[in-house]
């Protein structure tokens, strides 16, 4: 398993820079966020979930992406439509309508509130996974580097990602071994598992940790990490983001 | 295509109120089913309006900014503290991935995973891995959000790690065992991140509505998951520092977590 496992070398995505896709990206995730109705979003939704099938992304790869933020939006329209607005559509009454013990309204403006709120969600999250599936980890980082995200913060993101995949690989042994010692018969059992689990990750990431930081001082490591040094900007990728981010402007105007 | 007002009224072609006990079983079913992923509650990209995403990427930067501070410090006096810092930033990812059961609900969820670093490398430090931690999920797994970042980091980042801290040296003030101290801590530290979350969820999405009553909703909607959620957390903290302290106290000495005369005995 890795980050960028999904990601389609073929694809005319996977050549342009990364750092004209992530402003992209975040002027289509500016103006979603600030549009007050739902035409937006959908579109961009929809423009976004193609190119992700055009990268030939796995369904269940986008679906597995979408589950929690859908869970999310559910949650957000159910609340807006029984706890908000004043225009009553319908009452529930339950258990049931002959013995009402909670009596619940809908209302159409809470629902419409709902919509409009799982609309944004559905266009942030798509634009983001599309950016996620055409964009390799290293290339995302070198992007934030030239955007001035401090250095300190670069550094982490670069050695946690090195040792997440370690890390994950211990926790899956470390879990089947426990399970199959039935480790997790029973939530004290279980319990008493994740955590001696968790314990055990964090004794190897201190070993770990020691080991590389001895390699780096063995290779000149003073405290600080070489920057990753970036290429010019193209100028037609420029352009073409350019004339992306206004047509998105002109819709978004409508 | 801007929804300004509602006109349509479906009561009149949809007798829901005859059917009052069928939507009972299906919305109890429905809500158990989908009950699936809290993942600690990560708010996704999109819930929160532009207005209030800035606001709390505001509240966030200066916590984050403060960590990477005191993480140079810190590596200027010990070389392999960014090394560390970088590691436990992937073990927080790992734990905060993986999925725990959670008997009310009957399905899974994930821990926040914050009250561990803030133990051992302090909350400051804490904010800076989880912010990173945060920033790749968000990218790569569509936990939380590139918009929604500072939101997150505020609650599972600072909330989390401070609440947690705090309660753990309170305890250890107080003379409380290390597990028992650590176990509250997790606890604590995850029933934060839960409010905390619930407070911006609520002041993002109420719109012309009144704060309170929606938060209240709110916090009711995620209780099958985070009041249990809390308990497994505080329980995986306490296993991993009874761990530590049997095989490697040295560390605990280390990282100012217990005195040496502690370890010693």
């Amino acid at each position: 398993m890795n980050f960028s496992e999904h990601f389609n070398k073929g694809h005319i995505l996977a050549k342009v820079d990364a750092r004209v896709k992530l402003l992209v990206a975040l002027a289509l995730l500016l103006m979603v966020l600030s549009y007050k109705g739902i035409f937006f979003p959908l579109l961009m939704s929809a423009g976004a979930l193609m190119l992700c099938i055009k990268m030939r992304i796995p369904l269940k790869a986008i679906l597995a992406r979408m589950a929690q933020p859908l869970f999310l939006a559910l949650v957000i329209l159910l609340l807006k439509l029984f706890f908000s607005g004043k225009d009553t559509m319908f009452v529930i009454k339950l258990p049931t309508s002959h013995f009402p013990l909670l009596t619940l309204a809908g209302h159409s403006d809470g629902l419409l509130e709902g919509i409009r709120i799982t609309s944004r969600i559905l266009g942030g999250v798509s634009i983001v996974m599309a950016l996620g599936f055409a964009t390799p980890f290293i290339e995302f980082v070198a992007a934030l580097s030239w955007l001035r995200v401090p250095r300190p913060f670069i550094e982490i993101m670069m050695l946690a990602y090195r040792y997440l995949f370690v890390f994950l690989e211990d926790a899956s042994t470390i879990y089947s071994a426990q399970k199959n010692r039935l480790g997790y018969a029973g939530i004290r059992k279980g319990l008493n598992s994740f955590g001696v689990l968790t314990g055990s990750l964090v004794l190897r990431g201190f070993e770990q940790s020691q080991k590389t930081a001895d390699a780096m001082i063995q290779r000149g490591y003073t405290g600080d990490m070489p920057q990753l040094k970036s290429q010019p900007l193209s100028v037609a990728e420029l352009a073409a983001a350019v004339i992306v981010v206004l047509a998105g402007g002109a819709v978004w105007m409508i | 295509m801007k929804i300004q007002n509602s006109k349509f009224k479906i009561q009149n072609f949809l007798p829901v109120t005859r059917y009052s006990s069928l939507v009972t079983v299906l919305l109890v079913t429905c809500y158990l089913s989908l009950v699936t992923d809290a993942a600690a509650m990560h708010i996704s990209e999109g819930i929160l309006p532009m207005n209030w995403a800035a606001v709390w990427f505001a509240v966030a930067v200066p916590f984050v900014w403060y960590g990477m501070k005191r993480l140079g410090e810190l590596s200027k006096i010990d070389l392999s503290f960014k090394p560390l810092a970088g590691l436990m930033a992937a073990i927080v990812f790992v734990i905060s991935l993986m999925p725990i059961p959670v008997p009310t609900a009957g399905t899974c969820s994930h821990p926040g995973g914050t009250a561990i670093p803030a133990i051992l490398l302090g909350p400051s430090i804490t904010v800076l891995i989880t912010g990173v931690a945060l920033l790749v999920q968000a990218l790569f797994f569509a936990h939380g959000g590139l918009s929604t970042w500072g939101a997150d980091v505020v609650s599972m980042g600072v909330t989390g790690a401070f609440a947690g801290i705090a309660v753990f040296k309170v305890l250890r003030k107080m003379r409380a065992g290390l597990a028992l101290s650590a176990f509250f801590a997790g606890l604590v530290s995850d029933w934060a991140i839960y409010f905390t979350t619930s407070v911006e969820l609520a002041s993002g999405i109420m719109g012309d509505e009144p704060f309170l009553p929606l938060f209240t909703k709110i916090l009711i909607a995620f209780v099958p998951t985070q009041l249990p959620l809390g308990i497994v957390e505080g329980a995986m903290t306490a296993g991993m520092v009874k761990l530590i302290f049997k095989r490697r106290s040295d560390l605990l000495v280390k990282f100012g977590v217990i005195k040496a005369e502690e370890a010693a005995l």
